[in-house]
């Protein structure tokens, strides 16, 4: 019942960001078919690039809005106590509201995608499956560590408005520090595919970034490892 | 339901940078009881609670609860599945619903008791449908209790029960925890109503200033606590009843109070060597042996 529990909690907001992200996607793509004459094959791809890096900006705000909650911010508002007092462990506490976090990320990648794949196909652009799955696995495999941080800034930061200012601010800081001072490892245009991307044909070029993919993973599994520490260090 | 003792305490203490919130604290609640934990506001109840369920580390000492040490989280972890506690504000998630509250609950305890949560849901009057957010003060610790009372727990800790409910309700959850006690549920609560407390309890802690002052029976605080009113002929010998077990006395002009927790026969005694003129000898409540031990600590 838990995993009921972070679902009630976290579901108005995961449709919120999923229908605006479905529905951001469905008339952003309906609206270009008119643009784009389907034989222009670069033209649609590039398309789907555009597309990606407004889905990676609101991605990250639904993640990172997803992320928030658990038992600092049930301190703030009072309900902690009833929390604390089940015969489950800290770690298990965190470990399923991360896990329905998860479940939902992945839904919020994957749902608009296919939103798009459908509607481009009903409007006869040539949209290459694989395309469409290499922007998933790329959004989900790499962003998953923006929604880790959120939930480390969460277990941290008391407030229950005060946490998603600190990790929208850590986004922010992140994605301008990083790609002033430490370019590659910026994990903005990992999520993008802003590296990965031929210019000319807008397909992706060479193989599938699985290094920094599974960099991005492990330091997401780091933060959500410190969370736990973090949650099992604090008094309520 | 347990023989041993439930809460064992020993020198239990925490502290709050420099402001000690409880002090080398020894309390021992004895199994299928009801016991009170009296204090005022900020003498440390609610943070000796949340020390027993694991939610606040103590600074020093050690404890049990049902033989399970607090400061292990596997063992606290494990002591919670045999405990109900009820938090002083009702802490209930206001996004669920009544029916999804107690359906959540009761997925967490292996003897929840569906007939006791269905006999208090329809007494309570619970509208299963409407969120807990929505509901009255009292609803909500209707329901508090109701999850705690179906749980069929060892060990209810209740901090403050009866805040919110109507006379009707308090008549209810006395009556309740009664009920729950002759069942061999062990019964810990804090509460600021004397008179409640009077009724049901049966044994008494009284906590001040994070230090624990009392912890005796009800009865033994009955037969031992007296206050004892003298009158002599000329101005009251003070200093002659300085002795063991008085903790106050008051004069005016020739009269004279002395307050007692235990030895009153000697004081007794000791007014009559000393020719007092009238002795008058008459228990003493709860309400006045809390308001005379807190006030002299």
């Amino acid at each position: 019942m838990l995993w009921y529990k972070a679902w009630l909690e976290t579901r108005s907001r995961f449709l919120t960001c999923l229908a605006t992200l479905t529905i951001f996607c469905a008339v952003f793509v309906g609206h270009a078919q008119e643009l784009i004459r389907p034989e222009w094959t670069a033209d649609c791809n590039r398309l789907l690039f555009v597309t990606q890096q407004f889905v990676v900006i609101m991605w990250i705000l639904g993640v990172v809005l997803l992320g928030m909650g658990g038992i600092v911010r049930e301190k703030a508002i009072g309900t902690s106590s009833l929390t604390l007092s089940l015969p489950v462990s800290r770690a298990r506490l965190l470990g399923v509201r991360a896990g329905v976090g998860v479940l939902e990320a992945i839904a919020l990648g994957v749902v608009p995608w296919t939103t798009i794949f459908l509607v481009s196909s009903l409007a006869r652009m040539p949209v290459l499956i694989s395309q469409v799955g290499f922007y998933v696995l790329l959004l989900v495999g790499g962003g998953l560590a923006y929604f880790a941080m959120a939930v480390l800034v969460s277990s941290l930061v008391e407030g229950e408005y005060t946490a998603p200012a600190v990790a929208f601010g850590v986004v922010l800081l992140t994605a301008i520090a990083f790609d002033a001072w430490l370019r590659p490892f910026n994990l903005w245009r990992l999520v993008t595919g802003d590296y990965y991307i031929d210019r000319h044909t807008y397909l992706l070029s060479g193989h599938f970034p699985w290094l920094g993919t599974f960099a991005s993973l492990s330091v997401a599994g780091l933060m959500l490892l410190a969370s736990v520490k973090v949650i099992q260090s604090r008094e309520f | 339901m347990t023989n041993t003792t439930v809460i064992l305490t020993r020198d239990l203490a925490k502290s709050y940078g420099s402001v000690a919130a409880v002090h080398g604290l020894n309390l021992s609640v004895e199994p299928n009881r009801i016991t009170a934990f009296l204090g005022q506001n900020g003498a440390g109840k609610s943070t000796t609670i949340k020390m027993l369920l694991g939610m606040v580390r103590p600074s020093c000492g050690e404890g049990t609860v049902l033989g399970k040490r607090i400061t292990d989280a596997e063992e606290n972890c494990q002591m919670r599945r045999k405990v109900a506690y009820v938090a002083e504000n009702k802490p209930l998630y206001g996004y669920m619903t009544v029916e999804q509250t107690i359906r959540f609950a009761s997925s967490f305890y292996p003897d929840w008791r569906a007939d006791v949560a269905r006999r208090l849901f329809n007494e309570y009057k619970l509208p299963p449908q409407q969120k807990v957010q929505s509901l009255s003060k009292g609803m909500r610790t209707k329901l508090a209790l109701l999850l705690a009372f179906a749980r069929h727990p060892e060990l209810l800790i209740l901090d403050e029960p009866s805040e919110g409910l109507d006379p009707v309700g308090i008549e209810h959850l006395l009556q309740t925890l009664v009920a729950q006690s002759a069942e061999g549920v062990t019964i810990f609560f804090s509460s600021h109503q004397i008179a409640e407390v009077e009724r049901v309890a049966d044994h008494v802690c009284i906590l001040d200033n994070g230090r624990l002052l009392v912890n005796a029976s009800l009865d033994q605080l009955r037969q031992s606590y007296r206050r004892i009113d003298l009158v002599f002929a000329s101005a009251p010998p003070e200093r002659e009843f300085r002795i063991t077990g008085v903790e106050k006395i008051q004069t005016k002009g020739h009269q004279m109070s002395v307050f007692a927790s235990r030895n009153a026969e000697a004081v007794i005694e000791r007014a009559h060597d000393l020719d007092a003129v009238s002795v008058e000898v008459a228990p003493v409540g709860l309400r006045e042996i809390f308001l005379e031990t807190v006030k002299e600590n």
